[in-house]
């Protein structure tokens, strides 16, 4: 249930086209991105590692050719001795002092030219020996016949033999370490005679070795034929079981790189194998080392990658921030101006894509609407104006009729002070209600103009009707609107004071109330139950005895000019009489008076 | 807009943090750890006895291959405690990071490895030990079983009533006391046939005067069995020097160039040789594993071989009792 709805706020989250266009881009860069750097450190890693097998490879095999003609050489220097005439006189003629004075001043040169030389001799089968300088005896309890080296140049007369790593026991007082090269000396009857035996330290092939530069962890060592050690950089660790080297491997292997171990343990050995010597020299790698600079290559790849990646999401959060802006203008335009308000309508057009031709259509539409509106409210004020003129200028027939009718009474019955007063009365009437063309007038005006409406209309009903106006002065000059006055006067005396038995009085009262003027006019005819009263604003009920200007016109131009707060109030109790209270600003602010419509609009729009 | 400002933010601000704790990983990695620093101290130093030559040869490789720093102070006489312990307090003062210990007596440096104990150095016994057990590694032959091998490899020479004497190295040491039991649980049922035991101090002359008085002593002496380098070697030298080489066979524990070329004489007819090499190798590898918060064995058997003039020239027996030094060899 959580779950779902966290996940429904995240969707939630990514509605908007920015968020959808800044995600999408996002997840397609980022893929992009992945791919290729996975790709690249794939090719990275592999191609590094076969250069540098390729090159450790190609190390290895100089390293052999290196030895292979290091050893080619040694056994030159032997087989030169063993064919020596000195030797041959040595071995099987009368051997003289000066004889064998030649052959040690020889095996001195060797030795002092060749530092990697530790031993050089001869050694007959019958136990002669010279060895190096003279200086030194040979063991006299050593059994050559135990020494392989020995028995090996005794068996294979006509090359060198090469032996392994081994402990040369041959001189007294000496066992070191060496690789002894041995030759059989024959004698010209073709038996065997003597061995001619060069012992080489490590130094040269250490060196050779050592120069053989495979990388920090890298070392190079050397195979005999049977799989023992001739050279290893830990060759004494080897020989102590304190380390292992992996010759199975080595002497089994088919190709010419191996690679075993796993992980951080993997290696890579490289082989080559000499004819010559039946040698094998392998360098032995940590792959790990090897692929150090993929590694390197690799960080430097993953941090480009990260980098792309943010350039990326700043460019995508750009780009869609800028395609999505005006989208989001133009949304909150319509918005205002679906609330009605036309501020904001006019956008500036972004560019001339789609969204733009969007705005600048946006813009016409609005526009349009905008003036079709004005047009409307002017059309609406024409309208009202052309009403109430056509109001004003409608005279009530029937009032007319009974008024001349009234007159010529008068005449008849001689009452020429009374027909001058009403005729009078009658003129200034029609001369008010024709002769101004303004909507709004002086108070006083309409005040006026109810006076002499209800002289004509006392005139006429005599006895039945008694008025008082009562205006204070300092309200005389508060613009109001025409024909207010006179159509309630008159609904008051038709329905209140007419179908009264006795004389009916009639009252009209203005006086400033705070800001507003409150004119009331009150009547004690036969007054209004509540029925009546609530139905006296409904259209309908325009009294067409009248002027044709019923209470719901009044009502409606006065709310339309002046706003919802004012207008007219009834106030009536059947039997004793209706009062109709007027209230209109004091000072007259069109704007103010007509806010209250805009002002509920612009309240929702905060 | 906010909204996306703030997301944009994270984004570049997580970004900038994995370079960072990259880059930072970089440089911890080339980061290297100090080099410890180690005090061997052998019970001799003696270029001609061939077990501490390439004992102190190992500890001196497993230093330089594990990266450490080894100082060797070693007296100059395997019977010298005296110097030993002055040797055991200097290294105490210089507070390496562990103590390498050979001690030749089996009491008498006692103190001071306690004081070591209690300044938080650690001690790796190698080759011999004390009566108490200060030290976290010992490596060492299990000289019970090397004396056990020279007994039995003795008994196929011996025949019943045949007499045997034994020159031992120094009397007490823990070396000396194994090997002579293992000896005579070797022999078996013939450890009655020895006569004598008596003791050289680790001293060719005085292993040479006391075989030469043995010989007196014993006229029908069959066999003298020397508990290391200097009474075996001393013991031969006297008997080629009597030229009683037909009627006393030599065996011996240890070797040395002398002892080889003694074998191939026929006067010495079996050693028993310690890894020595490998004995120093492991004794240092052991205790950097410790120090540097590794596994490690506190216990380890560096293990023994017999030699005889048979097998004296094979591969295997080469490489354990001729010492290959290439750096040597280079000179």
């Amino acid at each position: 249930m959580r779950d779902r709805l966290t996940g429904k706020n995240t969707l939630g989250r990514f509605k908007s086209i920015q968020s959808v266009f800044f995600l999408s881009m996002s997840i397609l860069l980022l893929c992009a991105v992945m791919i290729v750097t996975a790709v690249s450190l794939r090719y990275t890693r592999g191609s590094i590692f076969e250069n540098s097998s390729m090159y450790t490879q190609t190390i290895i095999s100089q390293l052999n050719q290196n030895i292979d003609s290091y050893i080619n050489y040694m056994e030159n220097i032997a087989d030169m001795l063993a064919c020596s005439e000195d030797v041959q006189e040595y071995l099987f003629g009368e051997a003289g002092e000066e004889c064998q004075e030649r052959l040690l001043r020889q095996f001195d040169t060797i030795l002092e030219s060749r530092k990697d030389i530790r031993n050089v001799g001869i050694i007959s089968v019958n136990g002669q020996a010279l060895i190096n300088d003279g200086t030194v005896q040979v063991n006299e309890n050593l059994d050559l016949t135990t020494q392989e080296w020995y028995t090996d140049a005794l068996e294979n007369e006509t090359t060198a033999s090469v032996s392994s790593s081994h402990v040369q026991h041959v001189v007294e007082g000496e066992r070191s370490w060496v690789i002894t090269l041995s030759q059989g000396v024959e004698n010209t009857s073709g038996s065997e005679a003597g061995v001619v035996f060069i012992d080489l330290n490590y130094s040269a092939i250490s060196e050779l070795c050592d120069q053989s530069n495979i990388g920090d962890t890298g070392y190079v060592f050397i195979l005999d034929p049977e799989g023992n050690i001739v050279y290893h950089p830990h060759q004494q660790q080897l020989y102590n079981e304190l380390q292992t080297e992996n010759t199975e491997l080595v002497m089994t292997a088919e190709s010419d790189t191996v690679q075993t171990g796993s992980g951080s343990g993997e290696k890579l050995y490289c082989i080559s194998r000499s004819e010559n010597t039946g040698w094998l020299v392998a360098g032995c790698m940590d792959v790990s080392s090897l692929l150090a600079d993929s590694n390197r290559a690799q960080s430097i790849y993953v941090l480009t990658a990260i980098l792309l990646v943010a350039a990326a999401l700043l460019v995508s959060s750009i780009i869609s921030r800028n395609i999505t802006l005006p989208i989001s203008r133009l949304r909150d335009s319509m918005a205002k101006v679906q609330e009605g308000d036309f501020t904001a309508a006019e956008l500036p057009v972004p560019s001339e894509n789609e969204i733009g031709s969007l705005t600048v259509s946006f813009n016409v539409m609005t526009r349009k609407i905008q003036e079709m509106m004005a047009q409307m409210v002017r059309e609406q004020e024409e309208k009202r104006k052309l009403e109430l003129r056509a109001l004003q200028s409608q005279i009530n027939p029937h009032f007319l009729y009974n008024t001349l009718d009234s007159i010529i009474w008068m005449a008849e019955g001689k009452k020429n002070e009374e027909v001058v007063i009403m005729t009078s009365s009658l003129a200034r009437l029609f001369r008010q209600s024709i002769s101004n063309e303004d909507e709004v007038v002086p108070l006083m005006r309409e005040v006026e103009y109810a006076r002499n409406y209800l002289t004509i209309q006392k005139m006429r009903f005599k006895d039945k009707l008694e008025f008082r106006i009562d205006v204070a002065p300092d309200i005389l000059n508060v613009p109001m609107i025409k024909l207010v006055l006179q159509p309630i006067i008159e609904n008051a005396i038709y329905h209140g004071l007419k179908v009264k038995e006795n004389k009916g009085l009639l009252l009209v009262t203005g006086r400033r109330e705070g800001e507003n003027v409150v004119i009331r006019i009150m009547d004690d005819g036969v007054g209004m139950d509540k029925e009546t009263l609530s139905h006296i604003f409904e259209r309908h009920k325009v009294n067409y005895q009248s002027n044709g200007v019923g209470v719901y016109n009044v009502q409606k131009r006065l709310q339309l000019y002046y706003g919802s707060r004012y207008g007219i109030r009834y106030e009536s109790c059947p039997g004793e009489g209706t009062t109709a209270i007027i209230t209109i600003p004091l000072k007259l602010d069109r704007e103010g008076s007509r806010s209250p419509g805009e002002s509920g609009g612009s309240h929702e729009e905060a | 807009m906010r909204k996306h400002k703030k997301r944009f933010v994270i984004v570049l601000l997580l970004c900038l943090g994995a370079a960072g704790i990259a880059i930072l990983y970089g440089i911890s990695r080339e980061k290297k750890t100090r080099a410890l620093s180690l005090i061997y101290i052998p019970k001799v130093e003696d270029g001609s006895n061939d077990f501490w030559t390439s004992l102190i040869s190992g500890t001196r490789m497993a230093a330089e291959d594990y990266g450490v720093e080894i100082t060797i102070l070693a007296p100059d006489n395997e019977t010298d405690v005296e110097s030993q312990n002055e040797f055991l307090a200097q290294a105490i003062e210089e507070k390496p990071d562990a103590i390498i210990f050979t001690p030749i007596s089996l009491t008498e440096s006692n103190d001071l490895l306690d004081q070591a104990v209690q300044a938080d150095i650690p001690i790796t016994f190698i080759d011999s030990y004390t009566e108490e057990e200060v030290q976290s590694i010992t490596v060492a032959t299990d000289n019970l079983e090397a004396g056990k091998l020279l007994g039995e490899y003795a008994r196929t020479f011996l025949d019943e009533g045949e007499e045997i004497a034994v020159v031992g190295h120094v009397q007490g040491a823990s070396t000396a006391v194994e090997r002579e039991e293992g000896f005579r649980e070797g022999l078996g049922a013939l450890s009655d046939n020895i006569v004598d035991v008596v003791f050289c101090d680790s001293d060719y002359e005085k292993a040479f005067d006391l075989t030469v008085e043995l010989m007196e002593k014993y006229p029908d002496l069959k066999m003298i069995a020397g508990l290391n380098e200097y009474s075996f070697v001393g013991a031969a030298r006297a008997v080629k020097a009597m030229g009683a080489e037909e009627q006393i066979m030599v065996l011996g524990v240890d070797s040395s160039q002398e002892a080889v070329s003694l074998m191939e004489e026929g006067i010495i007819r079996g050693i028993v040789v310690q890894k020595s090499y490998k004995m120093g190798y492991i004794g240092v590898r052991e205790t950097v594993a410790m120090l540097r918060g590794e596994t490690y064995e506190t216990n380890v058997d560096s293990g023994c071989e017999l030699v005889t003039p048979e097998n004296m020239y094979t591969s295997d027996i080469e490489k354990l009792i001729f010492p290959f030094d290439s750096d040597e060899s280079r000179e």
